[in-house]
């Protein structure tokens, strides 16, 4: 048995390893393979993803309930700041949607702290591992992945939280059609995960990488509808609407807005552009996010792959 | 199916250096047209066929290339140049404890770092208690991690990385740490790997661990290879290459020997002088500069001395090894020989040459009839090259042999009692 075929894979067995550039034959394969890596690897996907979190409340007091308690908080600040503070253009609604904006911007902010937390950290996640990348042999496509993972376990707590004040206090009536949380949370998953792989590569060879996705993120997440309303804020808006469109960001928000609110009906007399939060749109939504994610997948991970034969002589 | 472990062509590793990022962001930008790194090769031209079972020790000055070796044929970093093949699963053992998680327990990080290696869950568990009782780290296997002395972090991360079972074994010097009841255990550790015929290729700064773990040695230099041969050899022109100070040596026989008084001053072709110095095997016209511990050779010394009346002479040889120290050094004076007449070969005969590996230099000094003052220094055309074919270690073969008796324990001495050692 003479095995011919080369390989750029770790942990060669019989197959020659080359200096030869990665193929994009190879690249392909690596795209469609990765759900079959992850289950190949998903003893360390797991025990990363629970050092990852539990790291982060080693030796607290609160332990666990810090995730809970975080949300919370945060939700009473949002609370509090944009129903008591900010009386700006809300101060024309009717008094019952006036009291929701809290609840409106949390069911944003959730999901888009995950994101931003995900790129905060994930971008710097091979370089910060680089004492592992140089040396231990292991895909180290599964350190953005565990960020992600980590970020989105944190996102659902939040979410969970959510929906059980939703359900058992007079916060807020009703929550939407709930089943589209685990379709959302793959397809922003994979949106994010697509990005951490970009930038975390070049980030090795970047070291000013880091310094401009923060400042991206915090532009980013003004121009996207998280404190405020592009239906709300009225006709003033409608020329930029397909920017608004074309924010990938935007659909995911919107999504998890009908999906935890469900329809928020718009009181007759109040003019707005479209209705803020409707379910009917979540397949829409979902399906524009979906788009992007497998773009930014596809993007983010072929750069990884071409890039991180050379990881280990960077970091 | 080719019965080599360990295939590598004409492999190498170039690393990139840019003097700033900016010089990067410029070659993307020109899409490479314009260059801004300099290449530095840590590696080149390293070819390998190692069989099945076979050990190979890496030895070389720091920075000649060993460790890049290993982490080129440990997947860690891809090669620039040539490729490699690996048979059956290759495990490396580059650093203990990456990965350690210091805010967890040992128990926790053995299955971290295990998951790492590419383990499941399962066998983990399975292998746990092993790697914990292999550890010896007791009740302190349930202590995060922070808590440990720096060698209970070594046993556990080698207990964890010694039970992988690899058909490849790759080490970067790891021995070098720890206490020396962990080496012990580690250095059991890498033979059991032998002798089940796994293949190792280690790295070592110690000479003598190569030639006692390895088969084959692979001398490095700045990245290329120098030599890959049988250990004992690598290793003894190692050795030699490493004692190198010709100069020096010239300027301590200078030194140790002062000038007769007054030699410029004569006329040179009165002078005494040593026309040819070589090395011979005994008895034979075949002069030979590289031989073995215990080959018999003799070194022969032409010379002259026009007016042996007024100036008698004497000659001393000596063999000197390149870090300074004098192996021997025989004169004829010290037997009381008497060198007359114009001209003659003296020959100082070594049977059996008990030097142990390593080059030697071969001064002959001439003297003044008391063997005080020098008339001249003459050094060899080439230095002695002995090749030691065994593992003993040292300058000397010493008479001495190992033999097992069946004797009966002598009885203890008395102990000193605590009073008469103190009046003592």
């Amino acid at each position: 048995m003479s095995t011919e075929t080369e390989s750029t894979l770790a942990e060669p067995s019989g197959a020659w390893v080359s200096a030869r550039p990665t193929r994009m034959v190879e690249v392909l394969q690596r795209l469609v393979g990765l759900p079959f890596l992850v289950r190949e690897h998903w003893d360390l996907v797991r025990t990363s993803l629970r050092r990852d979190l539990s790291a982060r409340f080693q030796g607290t007091i609160l332990g666990w309930a810090w995730p809970i308690v975080q949300p919370l908080v945060m939700f009473a600040i949002y609370f509090f700041i944009f129903t008591e503070l900010l009386q700006q253009k809300i101060r024309d609604l009717p008094e019952n949607l006036k009291a929701l904006m809290g609840v409106y911007m949390f069911c944003a902010m959730v999901p888009w702290s995950a994101l931003a937390e995900s790129l905060g950290r994930g971008t710097t996640v091979i370089v910060d591992n680089g004492n592992l990348i140089k040396k231990l042999v292991f895909p180290s496509e599964l350190l953005p992945l565990n960020t992600v993972l980590a970020s989105l376990t944190m996102m659902l707590f939040g979410v969970g939280g959510f929906v059980l004040a939703a359900l058992f206090t007079p916060v807020w009536p009703r929550p939407g059609p709930l089943y589209w949380i685990p379709v959302l949370v793959v397809v922003q998953g994979l949106f994010v995960y697509g990005m951490v792989l970009f930038f975390s590569t070049l980030q090795v060879f970047l070291r000013d990488t880091i310094q401009l996705v923060g400042m991206a993120t915090t532009v980013w997440m003004f121009l996207t509808p998280v404190f405020w309303s592009p239906e709300l804020l009225g006709k003033d808006l409608e020329p930029y609407l397909p920017m608004i469109h074309a924010n990938p960001a935007y659909h995911m928000v919107s999504a998890w807005r009908a999906t935890l609110m469900g329809d928020v009906v718009v009181p007759s007399g109040v003019e707005v552009l479209h209705p803020a939060v409707v379910v009917a749109d979540i397949p829409w939504h979902i399906g524009v996010l979906a788009l992007w994610a497998l773009g930014t997948y596809a993007l983010g991970y072929a750069f990884f792959v071409f890039s991180q034969r050379r990881f280990a002589d960077e970091v | 199916m080719t019965s080599y472990a360990v295939e590598a062509e004409k492999l190498g590793k170039a690393y990139r250096s840019y003097g700033r990022p900016l010089r990067r962001v410029g070659e993307w930008l020109t899409l490479g047209r314009y260059k801004g790194h300099h290449e530095f090769w840590a590696l080149r031209g390293i070819d390998l066929a190692l069989p099945r079972g076979s050990s190979l020790g890496l030895c070389g000055a720091n920075g000649a290339g060993k460790s890049t070796l290993l982490k080129v044929l440990s997947g860690t970093t891809a090669p620039t140049e040539g490729r490699y093949r690996i048979q059956g699963r290759a495990a490396s053992l580059l650093e203990l404890g990456a990965g350690f998680h210091m805010d967890f327990t040992g128990r926790a990080n053995i299955v971290m770092n295990g998951v790492m290696m590419g383990f499941s869950r399962r066998e983990l568990e399975k292998k746990s208690p092993e790697i914990i009782e292999f550890a010896e780290l007791g009740s302190y296997i349930d202590e995060p991690v922070r808590t440990y002395s720096s060698g209970m972090g070594l046993r556990l991360a080698f207990a964890i990385a010694a039970s992988v079972d690899p058909d490849v074994l790759i080490i970067d010097e790891v021995f070098a740490v720890g206490d020396m009841y962990f080496q012990k255990k580690c250095v059991d550790r890498i033979y059991d790997f032998k002798k089940r015929n796994r293949t190792i290729i280690f790295c070592s700064h110690s000479l003598y661990e190569i030639r006692q773990f390895c088969d084959l040695a692979l001398w490095l230099e700045r990245g290329e290879p120098r030599a890959l041969a049988d250990s004992i050899f690598v290793t003894n022109e190692y050795a030699a290459f490493q004692r190198q100070h010709i100069g020096a040596i010239e300027e301590a026989v200078r030194a140790a020997h002062p000038p007769v008084p007054g030699l410029d001053q004569k006329r040179p072709e009165d002078m005494p002088s040593i026309v040819d110095a070589r090395i011979y095997r005994l008895g034979t016209d075949e002069e030979c500069y590289q031989v073995a511990t215990g080959d018999s050779i003799e070194i022969r010394v032409w010379w002259k001395n026009p007016r042996p009346s007024e100036t008698p002479i004497q000659i001393g040889i000596a063999f000197m090894r390149g870090d300074m120290t004098t192996c021997g050094g025989h004169a004829t004076h010290f037997q009381g020989l008497e060198l007359a007449g114009p001209a003659g070969c003296l020959v100082l005969r070594a049977p059996n040459l008990r030097l142990l590996a390593g080059q030697f230099l071969v001064p002959v000094v001439l003297f003044d009839g008391e063997g005080v003052h020098r008339y001249q220094d003459y050094l060899m055309p080439q230095n002695l090259v002995v090749r030691a074919y065994t593992k003993e270690v040292g300058l000397f073969r010493l008479d001495l042999a190992f033999e097992e008796r069946e004797l009966a324990l002598p009885a203890p001495a008395k102990p000193v009692s605590a009073a008469s050692s103190t009046r003592a």
